[in-house]
């Protein structure tokens, strides 16, 4: 096989990497060992070549690994200020949170009914922290007194209904003529005595005086 | 992913010669490795090949991003020491005379045109193969294998000049 200088040249690679057929490798080292240049080329190129692949790969920066995950891992700096700063709001429409939001608003407008703040009748003055405390001070109390009132009317009903179990039914009719000394000019005499009245009115009729605070015996 | 960040800084510090520049282009080859991950088929040749695929499209963005500024500065001027730091903590002859050979290295680099310069550092300092590198550079093997060849003489002349003959 015929070899020259710049078979030398162009192929001083496929030499180089064993990427040659036996026949032209061997026409290769016959040419290069007669000729001075290509001697020259081959110890140079194959020299460097050598040396290269012998070399320690670079050393990074110990930070850079930890630096390149933050900032793959991390925050994209890519996205703009307002646009990290509304991350989360997308996260709001996971039913979880959604359904977390609506429990807490629901729960807010309870304890607002229950504390007496009407939303459209809110005015500025009652948004100064004195006119908060009063505002929270009043219901307090309020809720206080009706709590009060409330026992104190169950208290009177249950003694009431419990003095009524305890009355014989002979005593049943007495009642019934006790108005006319009381209320003469509101019923007829007469109507009174022919017609009592049944049981179960005068029980109700006990129940609501007591539940209006009156004394149990005006309605009788 | 530490030896994945050693290649793609490799490459980028044998490319740009240039400590800083190859850390930013490191960082910003595992984002675009990131973003695009989805876009990674297996197919195409293995993770490192793709890996380096972006790596050096990125580093031909960012040569004809700079080519400018590159006119007017000496690449030389931006060398780094980081490899002499290296090797002055331990002392042998044969660290030394290798981290010198290193830097010689990256000048003459810097000196090849950027087809001849990515090939030669792909094959002899990658050590990546023929096929690997034809995946990476999207070229034909005659390609390949003609830049390589042509990217190792050019080398050689210019460490000759240099005055440097390597071993």
């Amino acid at each position: 096989m015929n070899w020259n200088c710049t078979l030398t040249e162009e192929r001083l690679s496929d030499y180089l990497d064993r990427q040659m057929a036996p026949e032209e490798a061997a026409a290769f080292s016959a040419h290069a060992a007669g000729c001075n240049g290509c001697t020259r080329l081959v110890a140079q190129v194959g020299g460097l070549v050598r040396s290269m692949q012998a070399l320690e790969p670079v050393r990074e920066p110990s930070y850079l690994v930890s630096k390149i995950l933050g900032a793959t891992t991390g925050a994209r700096p890519e996205k703009p200020g307002w646009k990290r700063r509304l991350g989360w709001v997308p996260m709001l429409w996971q039913p979880r949170f959604a359904m977390g939001a609506v429990t807490a608003f629901a729960a807010l407008l309870i304890v607002l009914h229950f504390g007496g703040v009407t939303p459209g009748k809110v005015k500025r003055a009652d948004l100064t922290p004195a006119g908060m405390w009063r505002s929270a001070n009043r219901q307090v109390h309020l809720a206080y007194a009706r709590s009060v009132k409330f026992v104190n009317d169950l208290r009177v009903v249950y003694e009431i209904q419990s003095a009524l179990q305890r009355t014989p039914p002979a005593q049943e009719q007495e009642p019934a003529s006790e108005p006319k000394s009381e209320s003469p000019s509101s019923r007829p005499e007469q109507k009174s005595q022919t017609e009592p009245r049944p049981r179960s009115q005068v029980r109700t009729g006990i129940m609501v005086a007591a539940l209006l605070n009156e004394p149990a015996w005006s309605l009788r | 992913m530490r030896r994945h960040t050693r290649r793609v800084y490799g490459i980028c510090y044998r490319f740009t010669g240039n400590a800083a520049e190859a850390e930013d282009l490191s960082q910003e080859v595992f984002l675009r490795i990131y973003r695009t991950l989805r876009s990674y088929q297996p197919a195409f040749g293995g993770f490192p090949t793709w890996l380096t695929s972006v790596t050096r499209n990125l580093l031909v963005d960012h040569y004809r991003r700079t080519r400018r500024d590159r006119m007017t500065d000496s690449i030389e001027d931006a060398m780094p020491q980081l490899e002499e730091r290296h090797s002055t903590a331990r002392t042998p002859d044969r660290l030394a005379h290798a981290a010198e050979l290193s830097q010689q290295l990256q000048r003459a680099l810097a000196r090849l045109s950027p087809e001849l310069r990515e090939a030669v550092i792909l094959r002899d300092l990658q050590q990546l193969e023929y096929n690997e590198i034809q995946s990476v550079l999207q070229v034909p093997s005659g390609t390949v294998k003609s830049r390589i060849n042509r990217g190792r003489i050019e080398l050689a002349r210019v460490l000759e000049e240099m005055g440097v003959r390597p071993e």
